[in-house]
């Protein structure tokens, strides 16, 4: 078929342990914007990275632009056309964003001479295909991060791309930046491009993406056209079960505030922040990377101090500066990326477990109590259910559910009276999703008050009781438990989060 | 349960094969040097060499464990034995006697090496400067304190009341031996058993996440530089006592050997591993093969040449056995059931 | 339009410093305003630089080498040795066998950074005495006195270009200067124009975008390694030909000094990132501090406390500035 740009057969791909592809078919079109969904581990990335020839495949066939393979080889795949844009970009900090954008061409071209006017003149080629300008000059460390993206976007143009692959392109965008974003990929498309997301949520590419592929367990689970697909429809096929997991409702009786947060300001990163937390809260927080949540919860921990605004803990006035003065004042943080800021790789569950309360576990002369490390390590492994055999296990051993389960079980040891949470579910398969949140309504359930930072509207409705949506450093909405049982309450985020007026009506109709 | 004993094995593989080896060269040279190497006179001469060099290795062995090297911990000890010669040959406060200058002059070089310590542990803590450049600087600084000070020539002349501290014995074992072996007994309870060197292994194994687990890092770092000078300034006061006379310059050889030893010893230098007895046991070991290139009568030439080697066939050797390590690991997960992620 | 910026802020506060040191020298001792001084400058430090020149490529591509100067050493003494066993008399003898010696010892630094893993800094550290200890126990380690040497290299060594009458008496530029200038030309050329030159550059900015890119980092690392390798053998040739002596164990020590000026110039340890500019403004200030510091009075003992001193304020003030930027930017790098 001439309307075929990829089509694969039966591709199945297998590492230690884990089918990674399970005989797998699918067909991207010539000129169409298709989205590859699914969770962590669904086998999307090995997908890309197979079609892009960096994994062979153990079996079945890919046909490019009418020729078949029985494996790819990087050089073939750039070839025929294929670039991918990888998460973090791949781009070089110290140079310029003119020699970013054409690097690639040139390697391929093998010249051994570098003129500084060809450089530029690819450069300037690619911006001027999708209608933006950049300052060529500068470098990357210079540049904004929707900038650093169009440079990722201009060096796949460069080599002559026809099949453009885009992981997780959005999450590091503001909504003005997305839309720059989206209108660009239509561009390409109407150039004659194929563009690939990938992505495991689909706010802003349902409405531009004409064909969604969704993986699940390594399988494809099926294709469907973006109006097929409802969020309820798409999580259902993602994760494989009826999305119920049981919505939280508050029932403590004291409702003095814990933490109150006054005109809080950081130049920067967010202004005009006040709420407050009661008891038994779980307070949810949504909005884009970049709105302020992250930036306030650093701040709510010490790691960010705030120029201006009060903050009260159980009525009196702290400042916090540190995280230990933040654990002193009873508030953890479950940090956004688990792996660099919140695991020691190398260390066993144990040792992790404890990480922050050695003050408390030692003796006044400085020893370690072995004892009570041990029984503090079981306890948090009992507690959090962690799945292992013994806490002398290694934790860069266990799986991303675990791992995160012991992050949590080293706060929760701090026995802390506001938990935040950033991102907790991320990369997490759907058994040790559904534990954790369980986990986390049983603590608020006893009285700890939660402030969950998401991405996931599922994972938003389910666990929190009141929800603020934090729009480019401000709150944009504050909604409580009866707004969060009306209809389509869902959408309704969504489009505050983009920024769209929902009552104006501006995103598309969505059932 | 024979997975937790594998997984002892495991981690503790490399101290073991570390001290099978030091015993297995330990017997071999009996019976190839036989008495030369192991009289009482040649014992006691490599225990009084051993010191000196062993607790330059034991602060190079911190440097490692979080993850930096430190380049001027012989610098270090260098200036401080050279303010404390100044001292105890009258150059500086020359109205003390003898034993005031003693104690002033201990107080004075433990002071000043923990100052050095302090400023580049204050660099790397609130400057952010990386380890490697940042002693650099400061090795050729404190090293330039000593040049500028002494022009390059030795402080001769130290009262033999000071010098005999480097030839006292405790029962035929020399003084600065057993407080050698005392000080790495008490490093390695700190590291195995207190608080503080818990933190240590947090910190060097992930500084980021030992920040987001409420530990304050810039206490640690500055707190570990410190712990470097004062084995800094130990060692310096040992080799003064022991040639009785302060120079620039003495001792700059022992870098590369301490990062040998560290790197023998199985001290990772990407930080947060390693044991104490693993260093003290490559220190000892290094100076059974020193002993005997000096009893085969090998040239300053040829050992640089078998240092240098060393270095590098050791490196080789810990990463195919981490590789292998990493296969084995691989291998028994393959045992486990999938877990989905 | 491409603008290469040649000469940005760092570069100019060192042009700053050195220009205000050599005020305040010759306000203090006029002597040392004069061409002898500029000349003797340029002299003593053009082995440095040259070398500098390859040790700024090796930062470049995120590594470090320790062992250019027992490489210098191997690769000149070896050449200088043949010429006086086998009586060859030739300049250009001796920069080919150095240069060849020199880039093989470099590639197999090149080899090991590239297979081990382990830092860069640790294995050049066991390389520079591996290569100085073969050198002396298999080759020789004999030294040859001026009466020795052979002709050409003596008559390199003392020959000048550009000439000037002045109340001391005749002084000429040393004509190593032509080389140096040569090698910054080279090493321009190499980093802004050629391929590899621009991979080098990417591999210290990420190896894994490198690698991405189509970047080979064995085939970097190889010329890296090996560019250093060359310009240690050619500048060990200079060195012999200017102290007009063969030594055995000389060189070896001084590298630090090298890389302090290298870091003093602007070059990232972390690679990626530093200025040809740089590098040679950051050996000059430490020339200037290692010769001139006489003609305020003070000894050569105050040498190293001037220019520890300088070092750790530049790696001070550059840290701070990165660690602002990124606490700004809520990156925790600690």
């Amino acid at each position: 078929m001439t309307e075929m740009l990829l089509r694969t057969e039966h591709i199945s791909k297998a590492f230690i342990g884990v089918q990674a592809l399970d005989d797998v078919s699918v067909d991207i079109k010539k000129q169409s914007i298709h989205c590859l969904c699914g969770e962590n581990g669904s086998g999307k990335s090995t997908f890309v990275k197979t079609i892009s020839g960096i994994y062979e495949p153990d079996q079945g066939k890919i046909i490019l632009n009418g020729k078949e393979y029985g494996r790819l080889t990087p050089p073939q795949a750039i070839n025929e056309g294929i670039q991918v844009i990888y998460q973090d970009l791949s781009l070089f900090p110290h140079m310029t964003v003119a020699e970013n954008i054409a690097i690639n061409r040139l390697r391929q071209s093998g010249k051994k001479i570098i003129n500084w006017k060809e450089i530029y003149r690819i450069a300037q080629e690619q911006i001027d295909r999708i209608g933006v300008s950049m300052d060529l000059n500068a470098t990357i460390l210079e540049t904004s991060m929707a900038n650093r993206q169009l440079t990722a976007i201009c060096r796949a143009l460069s080599m002559d791309a026809k099949l453009l692959f885009m992981d997780e392109p959005t999450s590091a965008l503001t909504r003005q930046e997305v839309q720059r974003l989206l209108k660009i990929v239509h561009e390409l498309k109407e150039q004659g491009l194929s563009v690939v997301f990938i992505s495991h949520k689909l706010d802003e590419v349902f409405e531009v993406a004409d064909e969604i592929t969704i993986f699940r367990d390594g399988k494809k689970i099926g294709d469907f056209k973006s109006d097929e697909l409802t969020e309820r429809k798409l999580a259902y096929y993602m994760t494989g079960r009826e999305v119920t997991y049981p919505r939280y409702k508050r029932s403590l009786a004291d409702d003095s505030p814990l933490l109150e947060v006054r005109g809080l300001e950081k130049k920067g990163n967010y202004k005009d922040i006040s709420f407050t937390v009661r008891k038994g809260d779980i307070l949810g927080i949504i909005g884009l990377l970049g709105s302020g949540r992250t930036e306030l919860a650093l701040s709510l921990f010490g790691l960010n101090p705030p120029d201006a605004g009060e903050i009260l803990f159980e009525g009196k006035p702290v400042k916090i500066n540190s995280p230990s003065a933040a654990k002193q004042t009873g508030i953890a943080l479950l940090p956004e990326d688990r792996g660099s800021q919140g695991l020691f790789r190398e260390r066993c569950i144990r040792e992790n477990v404890s990480a922050a309360m050695l003050g408390e576990i030692s003796s006044k002369a400085g020893f370690l109590d072995r004892e009570k490390e041990a029984s503090l390590a079981e306890e948090g492994v009992q507690k959090l259910r962690v799945r292992t055999p013994s806490t002398e296990t290694v934790v860069g051993s266990l799986s991303g559910g675990n791992q995160q389960k012991c992050v949590v079980a080293k706060w929760i040891s701090t026995d802390p009276k506001l938990f935040i949470m950033d991102s907790p579910t991320v990369g997490i398969d759907i058994g040790s999703k559904a534990e954790i949140y369980e986990l986390i309504q049983s603590f608020a359930a006893k009285g700890m008050a939660i402030i969950l930072i998401t991405d996931e509207m599922e994972e938003l409705l389910a666990n929190a009781n009141r929800v603020l949506v934090f729009s480019e450093g401000r709150i944009a909405a504050e909604l409580d438990e009866e707004d969060l049982d009306k209809e389509n309450i869902g959408q309704a985020i969504s489009a505050l989060i983009s920024g769209a007026d929902p009552e104006k009506g501006e995103q598309g109709d969505q059932t | 349960m024979k997975e937790k004993i594998m997984t002892l094995i495991q981690r503790e593989r490399n101290l073991y094969i570390l001290i099978s080896v030091t015993i297995l060269t330990a017997i071999l040279f009996a019976f190839i040097f036989g008495n030369s190497m192991y009289s009482a006179r040649n014992l006691q001469s490599m225990a009084y060499q051993i010191p000196e060099f062993g607790f330059i290795a034991l602060a190079m062995m911190l440097s490692f464990m979080i993850g930096g090297i430190d380049l001027s911990v012989v610098a270090n000890a260098n200036t401080a034995g050279i303010f404390a010669a100044l001292i105890l040959t009258g150059v500086w406060l020359p109205g003390l006697n003898e034993s005031n200058a003693i104690i002033a002059a201990v107080l004075v070089a433990m002071g000043a090496s923990i100052l050095f310590g302090f400023f580049n542990g204050w660099m790397v803590a609130k400057l952010s400067a990386p380890p490697l450049i940042a002693t650099l600087g400061t090795m050729i600084l404190y090293s330039g304190i000593g040049m500028a000070l002494t022009g390059g020539k030795g402080v001769t002349g130290l009262p033999s009341s000071f010098t005999s501290f480097g030839t006292a014995e405790l029962w035929g074992v020399p003084l600065i031996f057993v407080i050698f072996v005392l000080v790495a007994v008490i490093l390695s309870v700190i590291l195995n058993r207190m608080t503080f060197g818990r933190k240590i292994y947090l910190y060097g194994g992930n500084r980021i996440a030992a920040r987001f687990s409420a530990i304050n890092n810039e206490r640690m770092a500055i707190a570990i530089f410190v712990v470097i000078g004062i084995l800094a300034g130990i060692a310096g006061l040992i080799i003064i006592s022991r040639v009785n006379s302060a120079k620039v310059g003495y001792g700059d050889a022992y870098l590369l050997q301490s990062l040998l030893v560290c790197v023998i010893g199985g001290i990772h230098p990407d930080g947060g591993r390693g044991r104490a007895a693993g260093v003290v046991c490559a220190v000892i070991l290094m100076q059974m093969l020193s002993s005997a290139f000096t009893i085969l009568q090998f040239s300053p030439y040829a050992r640089k040449l078998i240092w240098g080697f060393m270095l590098i066939f050791v490196m080789g050797l810990n990463y195919l056995s981490e590789r292998r390590a990493q296969k084995i690991r691989v291998d028994l997960l393959r045992k486990r059931t999938p877990q989905a992620d | 339009m491409i603008r290469h910026k040649i000469v940005t802020g760092s570069e100019l506060i060192l042009i700053l410093i050195i220009v205000l040191y050599c005020i305040i020298v010759a306000v203090v001792n006029p002597a040392f305003w004069g061409f002898e001084t500029l000349f003797d400058i340029i002299r003593s430090s053009s082995t440095a630089i040259i070398v500098a020149l390859g040790l700024l490529v090796v930062m470049l591509s995120g590594g470090i080498d320790v062992s250019f100067m027992s490489i210098a050493l191997f690769g000149s003494y070896t050449a200088a040795y043949m010429m006086i066993t086998y009586k060859i008399d030739s300049l250009p003898f001796a920069f080919v066998v150095a240069t060849l010696i020199g880039i093989i010892l470099g590639m197999i630094n090149a080899l090991l950074v590239n297979w081990l893993k382990l830092p860069a800094f640790i294995i050049t550290l066991g390389t520079q005495n591996f290569f100085h200890g073969v050198m002396t126990t298999f080759i020789s380690d004999k030294t040859y006195g001026a009466g020795v040497i052979p002709e050409s290299l003596s008559r390199f060594g003392s020959s000048t270009i550009f000439k000037v009458n002045t109340e001391m008496g005749v002084m000429g530029l040393t004509t190593s200067a032509i080389p140096v200038f040569l090698l910054i030309c080279l090493t321009w050329f190499i980093l802004y124009r050629t391929s590899i030159g621009r991979g080098v550059v990417a591999l210290g900015n990420s190896e894994e975008s490198a690698i991405r890119s189509g970047f080979d980092p064995l085939k970097i690392r190889l010329f890296a390694y090996g560019y250093i390798g060359a310009l240690a053998g050619i500048m060990g040739v200079i060195y012999i030909a200017q102290v007009n002596a063969v030594y055995p164990n000389k060189l070896v020590g001084d590298e630090l000094m090298i890389i302090a000026g290298a870091v003093i110039g602007g070059t990232k340890i972390t690679g990626g990132s530093g200025k040809i500019l740089g590098v040679v403004l950051g050996i000059l200030i430490i020339y200037l501090l290692n010769n001139t510091l006489i003609f305020l009075g003070l000894s050569s003992s105050w040498n190293k406390l001037f220019i520890g001193t300088l070092l750790v304020i530049s790696v001070a003030v550059t840290s701070f500035q990165a660690r602002v930027k990124n606490r700004k930017n809520l990156i925790f790098t600690e």
